[in-house]
């Protein structure tokens, strides 16, 4: 048993166990396997139900991609997990060693609180990755269908819920250190998830600054990884706030340390995130993952969006919860952005809804500027969008390849065994480990 | 004795309430030294300000006349606190290996220890499981098996039975008399008259005496005797109970 392992090895060690002891882990796993499993269940029925009608001509392709129609969904299940699950399983991690006395004692080995922090971090870390086995499986199923996988995507979507939990993790981290009693860490934990709820919330009726800030929120960063796109100044905002919470659970670790001065010590910690978020926030660049490519523009409007001179102006007579803006939004202005990270969107409506303005001057435009040019349209679609662009500098619309057109990977095929999988052979499996794993030690 | 440790002018405030109030104190090296005094006198507060798991509002700690700042005593010193179940999950034999990995300890002392403490027919068990006694028994092997120079234990004895407290006392003295210092917090006087070397004797968060039995018996003596009517007080006291009583 005894080794000549360092400390930090030793503390790894001491929390994978702890892990393994501890019953909110085990009733995490059992639950995500069902959970997983109806997301997947339902997601294979649906698309076999539409792929059975052979719609697969080019435009609707994007409906018959596994990214939106499979992993979504089932990886949803995972951030539910993530959201109601996973910071049981962290407070107990870190506020159990408090609660019990332990962290007196570890606290007199002369090693960094961060080190200590991120003993706690890896091994949450790891829990996740064992927990994202029932998704990992439905993609076993879904091969052994014969539907088919891209990798890139996949990989995307696997790396938003790592991110999305590690912020879970640091998060929960920070509240078990700064409080006294678990309970107190968990309510804390579900209020700050859902204040970034309500924040999406006003994102959406407020739009501006709100719009921005919200894009930062787990679910905001979760979706955009679902669909395949990996932006860059989300992830570093992740990890600073995945760092400030591993920080600030490190700092209110340290019980011998006066509170004035953590306090000081966190508020610092926080202003230094902040100008790191402000920062990171500016970095434009993106990558689109999606086989389908649904974050971007066919490549030949790509090549000649780059070549449109000038910065664009848009000013858009849309309010922030108009149906048309949303579709604008997601539909064109988020792939512009990516080809051209110089356009200003300039939003105006004197109300949030928009009911009562329909009527109203100018209402529904979207005006599209160059310097010296100036078009007007009311199209909210991608394609719209484009042609009101093309003609404000002059360019030719660009002639489309075939071999450019997505046309989706459908399959009618029914989820043989998963009911199986996900509802009996995986809690049996879970059950059976628990059990081994208690008798392992007595 | 060259100074081991040295506690100087130790304040903490809880509040309005002053849980000590400078409090020095000194702790020789070899020795196993008391600290006595009633229930919320400020024993288990200094114990953890000197161990740097709680802030003290002002003093210093030194060891060899140099001061240690809470985050470092852990290199010179180990605390076990009264009331704890740490890793309450896990085996008593992983504990101790765990203690004997984490802090770096001597696996060769190990088997010695539990032979001692007699915690053999523990070991299968979990932390979380053991009544009080036992736990007090896993908890003083685990400091035994630290490898600071001094070990500090809150309530050693406390929940053990008159046969384990005698036990864990010839335990704790053979432990010093191995070359570590010992500085334990006692409220059962008679534990303490058996094991310790030297006492310092706490009440109201303020050192009263600091001394041997005969040391403080002294003082004790003296304080009787400048009494205001210029009378002595009652008897002379006899053994360390009447001295506590008398000084605290």
């Amino acid at each position: 048993m005894r080794s000549p392992s360092g400390p930090f090895t030793w503390l790894l060690r001491k929390e994978w166990r702890e892990l393994m002891a501890s019953r909110s882990w085990w009733v995490m796993l059992l639950l995500i396997g069902p959970l997983v499993g109806m997301a997947f269940i339902s997601a294979v029925r649906t698309y076999g139900e539409l792929s059975g009608v052979n719609g697969t001509v080019a435009g609707v392709g994007e409906a018959f991609s596994p990214l939106i129609g499979i992993w979504a969904p089932t990886f949803s299940a995972c951030e539910l997990a993530a959201a109601f699950l996973l910071p049981f399983v962290a407070i107990r991690l870190v506020s159990g060693d408090r609660q019990s006395g332990a962290l007196k004692l570890e606290l007199q080995h002369p090693m960094p609180a961060m080190a200590r922090m991120s003993a706690k971090a890896i091994v949450l870390l790891a829990a996740w990755i064992i927990a994202s086995l029932p998704p990992l499986l439905g993609i076993v199923l879904w091969r052994l269908y014969g539907g088919t996988t891209y990798a890139p995507e996949l990989t995307a979507v696997f790396a938003g819920h790592v991110l999305n939990a590690g912020l879970t993790v640091a998060l929960a981290c920070a509240t078990a250190a700064v409080t006294d009693h678990p309970s107190t860490a968990a309510i804390l934990t579900l209020g700050v998830t859902v204040g970034t709820w309500i924040l999406n919330f006003a994102a959406a009726v407020h739009g501006g600054l709100w719009d921005r800030a919200a894009g930062y929120t787990p679910t905001a960063m979760v979706a955009e990884f679902q669909h395949g796109l990996v932006r860059l100044d989300a992830v570093l905002v992740a990890c600073t706030l995945i760092a400030l919470g591993c920080g600030l659970g490190a700092t209110w670790m340290r019980l011998g340390v006066p509170v004035r001065r953590r306090v000081g010590e966190s508020l610092l910690a926080g202003v230094t995130a902040l100008v790191a978020i402000v920062v990171f926030a500016r970095v434009s660049v993106s990558w689109d993952l999606s086989e389908a490519r649904a974050n971007s523009f066919s490549r030949p409007d790509e090549t000649a969006l780059a070549r449109v001179r000038g910065p664009l102006r848009i000013d858009v007579h849309l309010a922030a919860e108009d149906p048309r803006r949303v579709d604008l939004e997601q539909r064109a202005l988020s792939k512009l952005r990516r080809i051209r990270p110089d356009i200003q969107v300039r939003y105006t409506a004197a109300t949030s809804i928009g009911l009562f303005e329909q009527t109203a001057e100018h209402y529904g435009e979207i005006w599209y500027e160059l310097p010296d040019r100036k078009v007007i349209s009311r199209a909210t679609t991608a394609d719209g969008v484009l042609a009101s662009i093309y003609e404000v500098a002059g360019l030719s619309p660009p002639a489309t390849a075939e071999e450019d057109v997505f046309r989706g990977h459908p399959l009618a095929a029914e989820p043989k065994g998963a009911a199986a999988l996900f509802y009996a052979i995986w809690p049996a499996a879970v059950g059976a480990a628990a059990f081994w794993n208690r008798r392992r030690d007595s | 004795m060259i100074p081991g440790l040295h506690v100087h002018q130790l304040h903490k405030r809880y509040g309005s309430i002053a849980a000590l109030a400078d409090v020095s104190l000194t702790v020789r090296e070899g020795e196993v030294l008391g600290l006595i005094g009633p229930n919320g006198a400020g024993k288990t507060t200094l114990f953890e300000c000197i161990a740097g798991v709680l802030p003290a509002d002002s003093g210093t700690v030194m060891v060899k006349d140099q001061p240690v700042p809470g985050p470092d005593r852990g290199s010179h010193l180990f605390f076990m606190p009264d009331g704890i179940a740490p890793w309450a999950s896990q085996t008593v034999r992983w504990a101790l290996d765990f203690t004997v990995g984490f802090f770096g300890g001597d696996a060769a002392r190990l088997a010695g220890v539990i032979e001692r403490l007699h915690i053999e027919p523990l070991m299968r068990r979990r932390v979380g499981t053991l009544s009080k006694g036992e736990r007090k028994r896993v908890l003083l092997a685990i400091a035994m098996l630290t490898p600071q120079p001094l070990m500090m234990a809150d309530e050693p004895f406390d929940g053990l039975d008159l046969r384990q407290s005698r036990e864990v006392g010839t335990a704790l003295r053979e432990h010093a008399a191995a070359g570590r210092t010992v500085f334990l917090s006692i409220h059962q006087i008679a534990d303490a008259e058996r094991v310790c070397d030297r006492f310092v004797l706490l009440s109201a968060g303020r050192v009263c005496g600091e001394g041997t039995l005969d040391e403080l018996t002294a003082l004790a003596r003296a304080r009787l005797a400048v009494d205001d009517a210029g009378r002595r007080q009652g008897a002379d006291p006899n053994g360390l109970e009447e001295v506590v009583l008398a000084l605290t």
